[in-house]
């Protein structure tokens, strides 16, 4: 699995780095439509296509009966009938593509949030560094020792919430910043990526230790601690504007994809 | 081949776009002569002439405009109070035609104090489902000020205007210009001004505070789930209070708190204020919440914990109750500067009179009140082109309240944040624009406070169930309304009680002005027990003091004190206190509620001022006059140039 993840981590990194001179949108724009034809290619290769024709085939006739016969409620009402079931049929055709498709979509979408759905620190902000410490945590210790790459400010001391088992600390990015806190826990230094400034790029999200908490942080490293459940920093989220529209960037993300399958399904043969 | 037009047949479309130009701007500046005319008027509450006259040296952006245009003082209203005087310079009208008379009118029906610039209406049609109430019918707001202000008669002749934070004018008034509303907006919870302070420790007893409440938080594990009150649910039967959950996570040993909400976290050391939090206060769950905004403060986490959570506000960005021209102006504003202070007076005095905050806390607060209308202001000034730019500055008036005559350092410290601003304003004016600097009165010391119903007792005009009963107990509770002549509510209202308009009043109309003449002769042999000087300097009789006659909340006798003196806040909200006079000893040292000669505005402009005794009324005279237009309906006022 980790296989995996690092495979898709690093063709979307090699695709970042290749769009990084146009705005976000472009390469989102770019890949949301690869990802639109690539789930056309999927739909057509794990679905009944011939089945599929049938039932809308079906559909179209039962809407067509409707029209025809709108003043004979015998036909219309056999016409719905037809409709209802001919649509429950249809969704249960398009169960099996979308089974094929959830898992590699979910995947991928996890992994594009790091880029495009979480913006790096704001310069001269305040953030907030949370480490969720394991079962057994003394409140009362002293917190880990941090040290925080050249441009990024420790502000004052951590809080050590005992009833949420974490600590916070308070950090001011004065610059463009690219680089790693490192937390020294019981001995055992524990690192943690950082990114701030203006520029977009690549965002990671909260670092997790246990590998059931790893499925939706996959592309995280795993914490080096058996002290420490997770640190994340609060970072900001990422909207793309585009037209004078402000939107996150899933909606841009299913909007192409979906409108690139809509152009491309007659070119596949794919009936959806 | 085509023949080439002959020189008529092309000149035609020109010609037509031509005319059609020239239509359209006539229509714009229908009569006026305001055709590219510009004027900037900054509003500054409370700027006295006294204070300027003793640090011109201090303001030089002030002193400037002085020597290059002119100063004068301003006459102020009667009574010299905020929304009175802001009404005058709103409708160009008296208090007799805006209507306006004090902070608080009375109910005649009740004698009980109500608001006297907005009244709340409820929907007339609602249906009930379960413990909610869904109105059919819309209800709203209602801005009790009569007349039309300046900038409704600028719009009705195409003169473009931008209004920002004028008093008295919540919800303001409806009109295209662009607006946001001032003083008499209020917090969420539709009141003037309500704060809370969160605290576990035990020496603090009390509930209810001036302007606020305390609330006794317990912590466990470092942690405290704060309710923070959101406005009264208007969608259920109960109208029970709406809340979103704050919570608080204490360091064991450090001074040092982190607090979420809605997934914002801020943390805070001790003294350090917050950002703003946005929180959406649940009317019906997952279908309708209110917007609201608010700063906290961390005094301190340790030995006690003790947390000052500001008044909720109007959020800007999705405002629950309308608070600018158009509806989605505050938004741009929004938008443009980030969240802002939207209720009318948002300085937090009451915190600082409660003993809650020290003077350098009171101070630090005030001064992000000042931030951020500066933001707003500069956000104005920088995209102000044409017609009217009115802006109003709430800071100096607060701040005077609690440091004139005794911290005038720090009180010079926001008069030269105004004089920035003045100093802004007249690089954009230049020598094209006209700028005006006003305030609506000056200041007095507020040594000693008068309990003016006391005084009423004392000479039989107030008779209580039981003279023993002399004490902090307001709205009247002990008085015996069969045997009371006259009354006193707000800062300088007296009242009659009269025959046919008070429930069960008791003076026939045939005796009013007996009675009334009667009344000003005791006030003005009323002497302070102290030092035997007087305490009252001018009475006014409403029926003769004003032009207007939109007298309906009117007090029957306006008392105008001599500087140094004051109604008590018992006397205000109707309490009959032990003695006559006394020593002000709270944190609220001075004021303008006075005789309104003593205590006048100023204006500053960057022209000379032609008339010799200028006065409120004569500001919006002076607006209309600038664009070509004359005065409307009502107004009383003349140009000051």
């Amino acid at each position: 699995m980790d296989l995996i993840n690092s495979g898709i981590d690093g063709a979307l990194k090699l695709f970042f780095a290749v769009f990084s001179w146009a705005p976000p949108l472009v390469g989102l724009a770019v890949i949301s439509a690869l990802v639109g034809v690539g789930m056309l290619w999927v739909f057509k290769k794990t679905s009944n296509q011939a089945r599929m024709k049938q039932v809308k085939r079906r559909v179209y006739a039962s809407l067509l009966e409707l029209r025809v016969f709108a003043d004979e409620p015998g036909v219309t009402w056999r016409a719905q009938k037809s409709l209802f079931a001919a649509n429950f049929r249809y969704m249960g055709l398009a169960l099996q593509p979308a089974l094929w498709l959830a898992v590699p979509m979910v995947l991928l979408i996890i992994h594009m949030e790091s880029f495009y759905g979480r913006a790096p620190l704001p310069v001269g902000r305040e953030a907030i560094v949370t480490m969720g410490m394991a079962p057994g945590w003394d409140a009362h210790a002293a917190a880990p020792a941090v040290t925080a790459p050249a441009g990024v400010e420790i502000a004052g001391p951590p809080v050590r919430a005992e009833a949420a088992r974490e600590i916070s600390w308070r950090i001011v990015p004065h610059g463009e910043v690219s680089g790693e806190m490192v937390f020294r826990v019981g001995g055992t230094a524990v690192a943690r990526r950082i990114e701030a400034g203006s520029r977009p790029r690549y965002v990671p999200g909260t670092n997790v230790r246990s590998a059931l908490a790893g499925v939706w942080e996959p592309a995280q490293p795993r914490v080096a601690s058996d002290a420490v459940e997770y640190i994340e920093i609060a970072y900001p989220g990422a909207t793309l504007s585009a037209f004078g529209v402000r939107l996150n960037w899933l909606v841009w993300f299913f909007g192409i994809s979906i409108l690139a399958a809509l152009v491309m399904k007659k070119r596949f043969g794919v009936v959806i | 081949m085509s023949a080439a037009p002959s020189g008529a047949a092309w000149l035609r479309p020109f010609a037509l776009v031509t005319l059609v130009a020239l239509a359209l701007a006539g229509c714009s500046r229908s009569g006026t002569h305001a055709a590219g005319k510009r004027m900037i008027v900054l509003g500054v509450d409370g700027m006295d002439p006294q204070f300027l006259e003793a640090h011109w040296s201090s303001l030089p952006n002030l002193n400037r405009l002085r020597q290059e245009g002119d100063f004068k003082p301003l006459g102020t209203t009667v009574p010299p109070q905020s929304p009175v005087a802001w009404s005058s310079v709103t409708t160009g009208m008296d208090p007799g035609g805006s209507g306006i008379f004090d902070f608080v009118h009375r109910n005649p029906a009740t004698r009980m104090p109500l608001s006297s610039m907005a009244e709340l209406t409820p929907p007339s049609r609602t249906i009930t489902i379960g413990p909610y109430v869904l109105p059919l019918s819309s209800g709203g707001v209602k801005l009790m000020r009569a007349g039309r202000a300046f900038w409704q008669v600028l719009g009705d002749h195409g003169v473009h205007a931008t209004v920002i934070r004028m008093p008295a004018n919540f919800p303001p008034a409806d009109c295209e210009q662009e607006s946001l509303a001032g003083m008499g907006t209020p917090d969420l919870r539709g009141t003037a001004h309500t704060y809370a302070f969160y605290t576990d420790d035990p020496a603090e007893k009390r509930k209810e505070v001036s302007g606020g409440e305390i609330v006794k938080v317990k912590l466990d594990r470092g942690r405290a789930l704060l309710s923070i009150a959101g406005p009264p649910n208007t969608l259920r039967k109960d109208n029970a209070t709406s809340y979103v959950t704050l919570t608080a996570d204490v360091d064991p040993v450090e001074d040092v708190a982190r607090f979420e909400l809605e997934g914002q976290r801020f943390m805070l050391r001790r003294g350090e204020w917050s950002q703003w939090f946005h929180a959406s206060f649940p009317l019906i769950r997952g279908l309708k919440s209110a917007s609201g905004i608010f700063r906290i403060y961390l005094q301190q986490a340790h030995p006690y914990f003790r947390l000052y959570v500001s008044p909720i506000q109007i959020d800007p960005g999705d405002p629950a109750l309308p608070i600018s021209t158009p509806s989605n102006f505050s938004r741009t504003l929004n938008d443009a500067v980030g969240p802002f202070y939207t209720e009318g007076i948002a300085e937090e005095t009451g915190a600082y009179r409660a003993g809650l905050f020290s003077r350098a806390e009171f101070l630090s607060q005030s001064k992000k009140v000042l931030s951020d209308s500066m933001r707003l202001f500069r956000r104005e000034l920088d995209g102000f082109q044409d017609g009217l730019l009115f802006y109003y500055f709430s800071s100096v008036d607060q701040n005077a309240h609690m440091l004139w005559g005794r911290y005038d350092e720090d009180l010079l410290e926001i008069y030269k944040a105004i004089d920035i601003a003045v100093g802004e304003a007249m690089q954009k004016a230049g020598r094209d624009t006209e700028l005006v600097v006003m305030s609506d009165h000056g200041f007095a010391r507020f040594d000693r406070a008068v309990h003016l119903n006391t005084f009423l007792m004392q000479n039989g005009f107030l008779t209580l169930d039981d003279p023993k009963n002399v004490g902090d107990d307001d709205l009247f509770v002990h008085v015996d309304w069969g045997r009371t002549v006259a009354y006193a509510v707000g800062l300088n209202g007296l009242y009659l009680n009269q025959e046919g308009r008070e429930n069960g009043g008791i003076v026939p109309m045939v005796d009013r002005q007996t009675i009334l003449d009667k009344l000003a002769a005791r006030l003005k042999e009323f002497k302070d027990p102290l030092n035997g000087e007087n305490v009252i300097d001018t009475v006014y009789f409403s029926d003769t003091a004003f032009q207007g006659k939109n007298l309906k909340y009117a007090p029957d006798i306006i008392v105008g004190y001599r500087r140094g003196y004051r109604a008590s806040w018992q006397t205000a909200l109707g309490a009959v206190p032990k003695d006559t006079v006394e020593d002000n000893t709270q944190a609220w040292i001075a004021d303008h509620c006075m005789a309104a000669h003593l205590v006048p505005g100023v204006i500053l402009s960057n022209r000379k001022i032609a008339a010799k005794d200028p006065g409120l009324v004569d500001i919006p005279s002076t607006i209309l006059s600038e664009f070509g237009l004359q005065n409307g309906p009502g107004m009383i006022g003349k140009s000051v140039f």
